[in-house]
């Protein structure tokens, strides 16, 4: 294994999911460490400087939105959540309090590898930003602010380009929906979620081929929103 | 308890009303007998004396009618035996007509006043007797935690004080009467509408015709300070009619003391009740919460583990990664049955809350068509949306396992490469979607019936294939929650289509965006 492999934490309860998540991303070339506490997560955390953490969100010594919260003091690894279905509540509050990503389980190992790359990916390109991004029929330079789609220059409101560009920010990446708010609309609407959902309705009118499909703007039901280039 | 006294007098009977006048007569007959040895001993007048103290204790012991007859009967046994000549109704004297006269009013009238003085005695003493029954019944009653005591201490205070009989009927809130304790025989036959009367006005009725026929007479509503609880019905043991409307006080007094009782009870219940259902309900959702995480984490682990087998490195043989992937796959639909299941309970449990939010209907049915995916790889879907859908308030995670199983369904149930559709209109006040396939549709027998939504029924022509028929019961639950409806059909051209509907409702009003012309314009 190289010394320069990307370190991994999987903090998790149960051996067998721990296993073959190990497996999993050593395929990846990942070098991981387990462990199955919250405390004893904290410990390798501090001790390994991991580059990517998973985390169950369902520990037997505490509630991993605590650990995400205590992590967040001094790291900003990014934390993908293991977490159930319909849990919903809690996913949105893991990735409200500094969770970059979840996971519902049961999920398959190419789910599971797919979301630990793009999270490594974001993590080590973060200086080469470009202006330009390109998806499906779209272009959109931020530098001279025009989207495009087949070449046809395409109108947004302002909100619609705030919005675009915040999750174009954050692409892969799920956005809950007061994160968007404030982010989009500032700190005091952070309750209007049907405004969120008119806007990004409106961008998907304009910017994808089947709106009621889309392929970009995914809604994550009952968290937020994520872009998919 | 203890045994109240009974009174002779309270019962005065034809038999008893002759033998007071016996023993008037018999009063008289004695005095006579007694002063006719002392006959020219004493005077006359003070004869007269004798017989008027007769005549004031007979009104003092018998009454004021024996009293009367003993007056008469005095002055004729004076006269026979006393007045000269003796032993005829003849008076030589006349001065004896003016004894005769005097002693027959002064008998009459002392007869009066004592007999008045007595019953006024008794009534207070009869008074006094029901205010410490009523006493004691409240006593009791507060002490009662059964509606059972409440009978019984009813029927004690009813037999035992007024010798009559009752029979309590409460009423619950829609106004359906029913027994107030269960398999008990009756003690009287109630009339109902009397009953219904006395409830709706919550006033006494009173029908002395009734009693005659053997049924209640009296119906008094049973009224306390939330609403009135029922009635109760009275009926006078015998011929007792008139003392009973003379003991309405007491009636009425009684029934409030019993509405107090019965409501008291009543709320006891209910706390009692709730109480129960609160633990009853958090064992429910801890045993939930525990069951679901007991189910997901080795049904996670096994998709999991037989999944990196299926794609491990070295390649496994054909035969073997086949076999991986087929436990994955058997997993994975082990664990979404898992998920129905618990999700039927939850709803079963009854008290889902519900996020609601506006939001587009459009959202969460692409959201479902790509949380399916793989199930969904050999069926295009077609969605068709009416123009200007307006926002609408639901519970996205719920909807969202609606489509999620309506979509399942119809991509199981159709031929591969049949196209599944799924429409939105606006048809009445409400959102009308239907998910339709291109399948052989549901039997006739069954299309259009509530049956299919019932858990664990299946479309009879089905039935070779997996599924246990949750998720119909699971959609209705859902959208049922949401106050709208759901029914399965067959489309004409053919293929199952369910449809379900949501209410409208005011969507938020969205403020207007400047649009960039403008903002350019501004600049």
């Amino acid at each position: 294994m190289k010394e320069d492999a990307p370190v991994v934490l999987v903090v998790e309860d149960e051996k067998q999911i721990r296993r073959f998540v190990r497996a999993s991303l050593e395929e990846e070339g990942c070098r991981v460490f387990e462990a199955g506490t919250l405390a004893g997560g904290l410990v390798e955390a501090g001790e390994r400087k991991p580059d990517l953490i998973m985390l169950d969100l369902g520990l037997p010594d505490g509630n991993g939105v605590d650990f995400i919260r205590d992590l967040r003091g001094w790291s900003d690894a990014p934390i993908l959540v293991l977490s159930a279905r319909s849990n919903e509540k809690d996913k949105v509050q893991a990735l409200d309090a500094g969770a970059d990503d979840y996971l519902t389980k049961p999920f398959g190992v190419a789910e599971l590898r797919a979301r630990a790359r793009a999270l490594l990916r974001r993590q080590s390109r973060t200086e080469a930003a470009s202006p330009l991004f390109e998806f499906g029929e779209v272009r959109v330079d931020l530098s001279r602010r025009v989207v495009t789609r087949n070449g046809e220059p395409v109108r947004l409101t302002p909100i619609e380009y705030r919005l675009l560009c915040v999750l174009l920010a954050s692409a892969g990446k799920v956005l809950t929906q007061r994160h968007l708010l404030r982010e989009v609309w500032g700190p005091s609407s952070v309750e209007s979620y049907h405004y969120l959902r008119i806007y990004v309705g409106h961008l998907r009118h304009k910017l994808e081929i089947d709106p009621a499909q889309p392929r970009h703007f995914q809604t994550e039901t009952g968290v937020g929103y994520r872009f998919q280039p | 308890m203890k045994k109240l006294p009974e009174h002779g007098e309270v019962t005065p009977s034809a038999l008893r009303d002759r033998k007071r006048y016996l023993l008037a007569a018999l009063a008289c007959a004695a005095t006579t007998l007694a002063t006719t040895p002392l006959f020219g001993l004493l005077d006359p007048a003070n004869i007269v004396m004798l017989f008027l103290l007769t005549v004031l204790l007979v009104a003092v012991l018998l009454g004021l009618r024996p009293a009367l007859l003993a007056a008469f009967l005095s002055v004729g046994l004076f006269d026979f035996f006393f007045v000269p000549p003796r032993f005829t109704f003849v008076v030589n004297d006349g001065q004896y007509l003016v004894t005769f006269a005097v002693m027959l009013v002064v008998a009459i009238i002392t007869g009066r006043l004592a007999a008045g003085l007595r019953s006024r005695a008794d009534e207070s003493a009869l008074a006094a007797r029901h205010a410490r029954a009523l006493s004691e019944m409240a006593r009791e009653l507060s002490g009662a935690l059964t509606l059972e005591q409440v009978a019984e201490i009813t029927d004690r205070f009813l037999g035992v004080i007024l010798q009559a009989k009752g029979d309590i009927v409460l009423y619950d809130r829609d106004g359906q009467p029913r027994p107030a304790v269960d398999h008990r025989t009756p003690h009287l036959v109630v009339e109902p509408r009397m009953a219904a009367i006395a409830f709706e006005r919550g006033e006494t009725v009173e029908c002395s015709v009734l009693a005659e026929s053997g049924c209640a007479a009296v119906y008094l509503p049973l009224k306390a300070p939330m609403r009135v609880r029922g009635v109760i019905a009275v009926a006078p043991a015998q011929s007792f009619t008139e003392r009973l409307s003379a003991q309405r006080p007491h009636l009425e007094t009684m029934a409030s003391l019993v509405a107090i009782a019965i409501e008291r009870i009543h709320y006891v219940d209910v706390a009692q009740r709730t109480q129960l259902q609160i633990v009853s309900e958090r064992l429910r959702s801890s045993i939930l919460s525990a069951l679901s995480h007991d189910l997901r984490t080795p049904l996670a682990a096994l998709v999991g583990l037989a999944d990196s087998l299926a794609c491990s490195r070295p390649p496994l043989g054909d035969a073997q990664r086949e076999s991986a992937e087929a436990i994955c796959e058997q997993a994975e639909r082990l664990s979404g049955l898992v998920e129905n299941l618990l999700d039927m309970a939850r709803l079963h449990a009854g008290n889902v809350t519900l996020h609601k939010e506006w939001q587009a209907i459009e959202e969460v049915i692409g959201s479902s068509i790509k949380l399916l995916g793989r199930a969904l790889a050999e069926h295009p879907v077609k969605v068709r949306l009416a123009d200007d859908l307006p926002l609408i308030e639901f519970d996205a995670v719920l909807i969202e396992r609606v489509f999620c199983n309506l979509l399942e369904n119809a991509a199981k149930y159709s031929p591969a490469g049949s196209a599944i559709e799924i429409e939105v209109s606006l048809r009445e006040e409400r959102m009308e979607v239907r998910v339709a396939d291109g399948g052989p549709g549901f039997s006739v027998a069954e299309a259009g019936t509530e049956a299919l939504f019932e858990m664990f029924v299946r479309g009879e022509s089905e039935s070779a294939l997996p599924g246990v028929g949750l998720g119909l019961a699971i959609c209705r639950a859902i959208v049922e929650a949401h106050d709208g409806t759901i029914a399965a059909g067959n489309r004409l051209q053919g293929g199952a289509c369910v449809t379900f509907t949501l209410p409208l409702g005011k969507p938020p009003l969205i403020e207007e965006e400047i649009l960039p012309e403008q903002e350019e314009e501004a600049k």
